[in-house]
């Protein structure tokens, strides 16, 4: 559905189809990932159209935005800190 | 069909690194050690406070180059020095809880295996990240340290 909605916003009813859902289905599923904080949803008249939350990220959240680098990159200070801290101690 | 569950990841990271579990978890525990070491390169950690007990609070304050600071905070859920911690992950005041679980492990040559496993991750942070080129920059950084 996330996979759908990167290519564009959509209506609730062409969510629908690919997965075979009901309507009131695929609105619950919607308002879970509203929750979340992934899709965004506009109501015009009947028509309920969805689409995908992109913010400006901040130079904080880019930060975070992959913790695998995060993280990668943490253990690696922590490797250079303790190896000079050592280093500096047998000097 | 997606449901709660899969709105979230989970990352584990290794690194093995020359030195004492010992050692490693008092750099991981200690503010002063902390200030020195914590974070990627660009960050520089401007304050740490750690209250190493069960239930005891920690609070991370991490500045950028832009001058912005992120604090990351979060409750310790388990204390078994040298061994592991296991606490939770809060970014700023408004993000949902993550829970982070690091342990020390020693192996057979007189090194330890440093073993971080994130987990509650919302999927909307994975999802960003393959958005951003920031990233080569800090494997750049990276491969240029070591």
């Amino acid at each position: 559905m996330l996979t759908r909605l990167a290519r564009g916003p959509a209506m609730i009813t062409e969510l629908a189809e690919p997965f075979g859902m009901s309507l009131p289905a695929v609105s619950r599923h919607i308002r879970v990932l509203e929750g979340a904080r992934l899709v965004h949803r506009t109501v015009e008249g009947r028509v309920h159209r969805c689409s995908l939350r992109a913010e400006p990220l901040t130079e904080a959240q880019r930060w975070l935005a992959d913790y695998q680098d995060f993280w990668k990159a943490t253990l690696e200070s922590l490797a250079i800190h303790v190896r000079d801290h050592d280093r500096k101690r047998a000097h | 069909m997606e449901t709660g569950s899969r709105l979230e990841a989970k990352l584990v990271i290794r690194k093995t690194i020359p030195a004492s579990a010992e050692r490693l978890f008092q750099a991981w525990t200690e503010p002063e050690q902390l200030k020195q070491w914590w974070g990627p390169e660009s960050v520089t950690c401007i304050e740490a406070e750690v209250d190493l007990r069960v239930g005891g609070c920690y609070r991370i304050g991490n500045r950028f180059a832009d001058g912005s600071v992120l604090w990351i905070s979060g409750k310790f859920e388990v204390i078994d020095a040298p061994h592991k911690l296991v606490y939770t992950w809060q970014i700023g005041t408004d993000s949902r809880e993550e829970l982070v679980s690091v342990s020390f492990r020693a192996t057979t040559d007189g090194e330890t295996e440093v073993m971080v496993v994130h987990e509650r991750i919302p999927d909307t942070r994975t999802r960003d990240g393959h958005e951003q080129g920031w990233l080569g920059c800090l494997r750049k950084l990276n491969s240029y340290l070591t």
